[in-house]
């Protein structure tokens, strides 16, 4: 598949889910498929964050990025959850390391 | 509809968005043309996807292939479901045009907004999230076109400009932790990934450590 369609059926997959309540309105789901819809995206995400901070290059290693994964937990406690709290105290536990160590 | 003070209320009230995601939206140009994409290709992603962590996402997986790709983005729509069941209720009867609209730009910041302005009482929140979204798309398409043109000076290496994509979703993670049950998942979801990067091949580590995570989340009380 070229990029361009790539780009076109990620576009298509992502407008699909955003139209499809509002186009026929009815209930979100609930139970089981509910509660997974709600967390699938908190897993995905941290599941992102896990493989290119503890593991950048395809296996866990002890690198400065996982140092900005260390700085960014203590940004979200600190700054109570902030977005720019987490990437703020991230990237400056990343420089510092990488400061020291290079 | 710009006279309309619903629609003035959403500009005020979404104008630090412009610059955030303008910000975003630079890093978004700058590594879409690092992962490969030409500068037009990532300029007409943010068009056509309009989804910070999709785009993103599909930078991450680009090397693994297109049905990774297709698979988180399947994946992270899932939250879209809610949100838009949620959009319809609040938005009442409106024209196919009007609903086509507020799809497209259906995003976790202005839909946060719009939810807010509903609960405490705007008069029109069709107007409101319209110019919520407008200034949201304005920054995120500013920074990527700028991000993807004229990055090219920027080394992402030497920069460590890198390392600021996972931070972005620890920082999206981080606000959707509201209830124990949710901590443990992220924590299953740190674990199983570090499994998988073991032993899955790399194509499928990020698909199926999150859903793992989310389905024995699922099973769980709250």
């Amino acid at each position: 598949m070229s990029d361009l369609g790539l780009i076109l059926a990620v576009g298509a997959i992502t407008f699909g889910s955003r139209i499809t309540f509002l186009l026929r309105p009815r209930s979100a789901p609930v139970g089981a498929v509910g509660r997974f819809l709600e967390l699938f995206p908190l897993a995905l995400f941290v599941a992102i964050a896990t493989s290119g901070l503890a593991a950048p290059n395809g296996a866990p290693e002890v690198t400065e990025a996982l140092a900005a994964a260390v700085g960014g937990v203590c940004g979200a406690v600190v700054f109570r959850r902030s977005l720019w709290g987490v990437l703020a105290a991230g990237a400056l536990a990343f420089y510092l390391t990488r400061a020291l160590f290079a | 509809m710009f006279d309309d003070p619903s629609f003035r209320r959403g500009a005020r009230e979404s104008s630090l968005l412009f610059f955030a995601t303008g910000a975003f939206g630079l890093a978004y140009g700058v590594l879409a043309v690092e992962a490969g994409l030409s500068p037009w290709l990532a300029t007409f992603s943010s068009i056509v996807i309009v989804s910070g962590s999709a785009q993103f996402a599909m930078l991450g997986l680009l090397p693994a292939g297109p049905v990774p790709v297709l698979l988180s983005a399947a994946g992270l729509g899932l939250r879209h479901l809610p949100m838009s069941a949620s959009l319809a209720e609040m938005i009442g009867p409106r024209s196919i045009w009007s609903r086509l609209r507020l799809a497209y730009i259906l995003v976790d910041e202005t839909f946060g907004l719009t939810v807010r302005a509903h609960h405490s009482g705007v008069e029109d929140v069709v107007a409101y999230k319209t110019a919520a979204d407008l200034v949201l798309y304005s920054g995120w398409m500013l920074g990527t076109v700028t991000g993807a043109w004229f990055g090219s000076s920027i080394d992402p290496e030497a920069v460590g400009i890198g390392v600021f994509f996972p931070l972005l979703f620890l920082g999206l993670a981080v606000p959707l932790i509201h209830k124990r049950r949710d901590l443990l998942v992220g924590a299953l979801a740190v674990g199983v990934t570090l499994i998988a990067s073991l032993t899955l091949p790399q194509a499928w580590q990020l698909t199926a450590a999150a859903t793992v995570a989310a389905l024995i989340g699922a099973g769980l009380d709250e």
